[in-house]
């Protein structure tokens, strides 16, 4: 009995990228303006349907749609009853304070791949991701013996530093790598830190994740104490494009794979 | 001053240095701080972050307090009211509202041009908030509560563009907050400059100042011309905020709190106080910079140094209100002498209830374009937008009803359910109801904002309870703790977790969250105050006339005056879970509903909240279509509804 595909709406960016990832395209999303900015990859189709704010999805465009099934993460509590009404709802959860996120994003593939009743599809993705993953850590492997601070600057005297239970600090020691900032994790909406904060590991790299904000670009470049830094001054710094820090197991690998190819580029002993 | 005075400063100055010192000795051993001077080898790390971070930190807390100092002691002296400061009167939000913009829509301008941003939105604010005091001659109260409504609005403004941008946006949070942290001296050396400048030409003023102090009539006998002096001392305070707010961001309360101090501390001649209020206000902050460090050290917690100072704003308050002399303002005049049939009236506005239906639920959009929908289609949605616009509709007639009776109540035009303190306290217990029980859903959240909403009432009742309440101390003590609640919410917002983005959701106010459950208890609850209020009429038509006719007639003037508040609470903290702490629809539905010549007290409170509903059903309508799919916050859409009035209002004579 051949059945017709099931009609998902993604309000998470964590459990669409989760969906993409199985093979499966939602027909509707939430702010994919800003998706396609921030989190680049997977490349939603352009016939997605744009949902609105995920503070405030819009409810009726989801009712028109008709979905078969809603997916949440326990970001969105707040709306789950009304969700409700509208359409089953599966919700996984992807960031919990002082918990590995990457861990949950594999678990939600598994889950996921599950409901759909793809289990198979979602084993095979998960060998590739460990596949990868693998090939990533074999790479980096010269460069595992320098801690790494990874950052995303926010002004020019502000950083937001990812520790373990961010994805990319989970991602960061699944490549071996050890991470600079050993504090708890920093990665909240905001919790700021003065970039002077960094100079605490002298011999560490730092990885600026996601484009530097245009305002912060002058005040960063005459800044003093950033660059006083030994990794700034010695040149153990790299940039990588935009990731979507509240991703799933695609933004996790695409990590991998823009920090693997910018250490590789820098080269070794840096 | 007073030798006591004097020991006071003395203790500040010894407590923030060696607050400073412990911090930099933890950077840099003491023993290689002469070395620092010689500045003959090159200089290490931590050399270079004491240099380069933790000294021009220290310099910009000083000279950004006496700036802020200084602004403040000015906008007192100039308003001979002892609550203006740059806070208060909302010039800072309006430097942050042009820099949000600015930062989200212009960044390449930010980036070098910050100062110029800043300086336009606390000139716009300033600008709102004199203009809005003009025809009450600068009377002290007035003054503070258009402040804070623009200073609200400014505020919700910002919070809604960064919720609609994601919750990336870090810089914006850091800028709000009001981060002393520093790079290299030149933050110091722009705002040094500045200062100077601005103290200078104060001095300049000084004299004609004090002469501004003896009054119009005595000013001008002495040949002295009042305008031009009383505009350059508002732009030089308003620019100093500017300045401030362009290289830390929000700090609130210095200013407040220098002038406080200084009078405090026996200073009275007016000069003294302007000399010694930025010492105050430099050390004031100097200090509170050294304990948010502290504490950063000791538990790796940032909190920005502008929140901290906020926190002090709210009791600071409390303190200075008995020392407000509000001018005899006489009550203000009937509006208009015309008086439109009651029966008529209403049924005027009760014929705008089919259009909003119609509208409601027959009309769609879709991104590109309107779309009338077919009876099917229609009742497809129905149970999806019936909810929204009950709820809304409740909401919007028990925020107008609760600013018809706080208006006639304290005779004062701009009363309304924002500016009482109780969308601030709702607030708080939101903010408190997902802090305790994260995944409480919807009840323990209306439960929490509830109880916050009583509370901050039961405050600002007990505060004001002495001496008859007298009606413009009632809406101080409201200001002082909305202030208080949002000073709480934004250290929330810098620690910064899931909470912070429920908080900015709040703060914009959504609709769509409304069940039919929550509706039909928001319809039901107003339907009930709304029939009490009717009660009420026979008070609100005498007390206008002051306490000693209430007193003569035999009014329970105390009891009375409880009675009402209690209501106004209640209703006012259920509508604000939905709308969020702000809307302005409490403010001018009544105001319409009395210049059409609703006069009398329930005929007023009984179209106040038919216009109060149907407006912001519209506004519903309007922050669900303007920019489809992405929805608008409700209390912002209706605010932006509502601000031409208020900007009318201003422009007449």
């Amino acid at each position: 009995m051949a059945q017709a595909p099931l009609r998902i709406a993604a309000i998470d960016w964590g459990m669409l990228e989760t969906l993409m990832a199985l093979g499966v395209t939602p027909i509707a999303a939430t702010e994919l303006i800003q998706f396609r900015k921030d989190a680049v990859e997977p490349i939603i189709p352009p016939d997605v349907v744009d949902l609105g704010l995920r503070g405030s999805p819009n409810y009726e465009l989801l009712h028109l749609l008709r979905p078969d099934l809603i997916l949440i993460s326990p970001f969105y509590t707040r709306h789950e009853a009304a969700l409700k009404a509208i359409a089953p709802i599966l919700s996984l959860p992807f960031y919990v304070r002082g918990e590995p996120p990457f861990e949950k994003a594999l678990a939600a593939v598994q889950a996921l791949g599950e409901r759909l009743a793809v289990p198979e599809k979602a084993v095979s993705v998960l060998a590739g991701i460990g596949t990868e993953i693998e090939d990533y850590r074999r790479m980096l492997a010269p460069f595992a013996d320098r801690p790494t601070y990874l950052v995303n600057i926010g002004d020019a005297r502000h950083v937001r530093v990812f520790g373990f239970d961010s994805m990319f600090g989970d991602v960061l020691a699944r490549l071996g790598l050890g991470n600079a900032w050993t504090d708890r994790s920093r990665f909240t909406f905001a919790a700021p830190v003065p970039v002077e904060n960094l100079a605490a590991d002298k011999d560490a790299r730092i990885v600026v994740i996601s484009q530097i904000p245009l305002e912060a670009r002058s005040g960063l470049r005459n800044s003093i104490i950033w660059n006083s830094l030994p990794p700034v001054r010695e040149g153990r710094i790299i940039m990588l494009d935009n990731i979507n820090p509240y991703g799933g197991v695609t933004a996790g690998i695409r990590f991998a794979r823009l920090l693997t190819e910018g250490l590789l580029a820098l080269g070794h002993g840096k | 001053m007073t030798a006591r005075g004097w020991i006071f400063l003395g203790v500040g100055l010894l407590a923030s240095l060696a607050l400073f010192s412990f911090e930099a000795s933890q950077q840099v051993d003491v023993a290689r701080w002469p070395q620092l001077l010689s500045a003959t080898s090159p200089l290490s790390l931590d050399e270079l972050i004491l240099v380069y971070s933790l000294l021009p930190r220290a310099a910009v807390a000083l000279v950004a307090g006496a700036a802020l100092g200084l602004s403040g002691a000015l906008l007192q002296q100039l308003l001979r009211n002892p609550i203006a400061d740059p806070s208060t009167l909302g010039i800072s939000a309006g430097a942050q509202l042009t820099i949000v913009a600015a930062t989200l829509y212009a960044p390449e301008i930010v980036d070098g041009h910050r100062t110029a941003v800043a300086l336009g939105g606390a000139g716009l604010a300033a600008a709102i908030v004199f203009a809005l005091g003009w025809r009450k001659a600068f009377e002290p109260v007035t003054m503070v509560v258009s402040g804070l409504l623009v200073g609200v609005t400014a505020a919700a403004l910002s919070a809604a563009m960064t919720l609609a941008q994601g919750e990336y946006l870090m810089s914006l949070v850091t800028w709000n907050g009001g981060s002393l942290s520093q790079q290299d001296w030149s933050v110091f050396n722009a705002l040094a400059v500045e200062f100077v400048i601005a103290a200078f030409l104060s001095a300049l003023l000084i004299r004609p100042l004090l002469v501004l102090g003896l009054g119009d009539t005595s000013a001008r006998s002495l040949g002295v011309s009042l305008g031009g002096f009383r505009f350059a001392i508002a732009a030089i305070a308003t620019a100093l905020a500017g300045f401030v707010a362009a290289g830390v961001g929000l700090v609130s309360f210095v200013g407040l709190a220098a002038p406080a101090f200084v009078r405090a501390c026996g200073a009275r001649r007016p000069a003294m106080i302007i000399t010694l209020s930025p010492l105050a206000g430099g050390l004031f902050l100097w200090l509170c910079d050294g304990i948010v460090q502290f504490v950063a050290r000791s538990s790796s917690e940032n909190f920005p140094t502008g929140a901290i100072t906020a926190l002090v704003g709210g009791p600071l308050l409390f303190w200075l209100l008995p020392k407000v002399r509000s001018m005899e303002v006489p009550h203000e005049a009937p509006v208009s002498t015309r008086r439109l049939p009651f029966g008529r009236g209403i049924l005027a506005l009760l014929l705008l209830v089919p259009v909003i239906l119609i509208l409601a639920f027959f009309i769609g959009s879709t991104g590109t374009g309107w779309k009338i929908l077919s009876p099917i289609e229609a009742a497809d949605l129905a149970p999806l937008r019936w909810p929204r616009l009950l709820a809304a509709a409740a909401a919007g007639g028990l925020l107008s009803l609760t600013g018809a009776i706080l208006q006639r109540m304290t005779g004062n035009a701009m009363a309304s359910p924002e500016v009482v303190g109780v969308s601030g306290g709702a607030g708080l217990g939101f903010a408190a109801a997902l802090t305790v029980a994260p995944d409480g859903g919807t009840f323990s959240l209306f439960m929490g904002a509830g109880i916050g909403a009583l509370v901050a009432m039961a405050a600002v009742l007990a505060f004001a309870s002495r001496r008859d309440l007298p009606p413009e101390k009632l809406l101080l003590a409201g200001i002082a703790v909305g202030s208080f609640s949002s000073s709480i919410l934004s250290v929330l917002l810098a620690i910064g977790d899931q909470r912070s983005w429920q908080i900015l959701a709040w703060l914009g106010g959504s609709a769509s969250t409304a069940t039919p459950a929550t509706a039909l208890f928001l319809a039901a609850l107003s339907a009930v105050i709304f029939t009490g209020s009717l009660l009420f009429s026979r008070w609100l038509t005498i007390l206008p006339f002051g306490p000693s006719v209430a007193h003569a007639l035999g009014l329970p003037v105390r009891a009375s005056r409880v009675g009402m508040l209690v209501v106004c609470g209640a209703a006012t903290g259920a509508a604000s879970l939905l709308v969020g702490p702000l809307s302005f629809v409490g403010l001018i539905a009544p105001h319409i509903a009395r210049r059409a010549g609703f006069a009398m007290a329930g005929p007023h409170m009984a179209a106040s909240f038919v216009l109060g509903a149907v407006l912001m059903a519209f506004a519903d309508f309007g922050a669900r279509t303007a920019t489809f799919p992405y929805e608008l916050p409700l209390g912002l859409f209706a605010a932006l509804v509502c601000a031409p009035y208020l900007i009318w209002l201003v422009g007449r004579k």
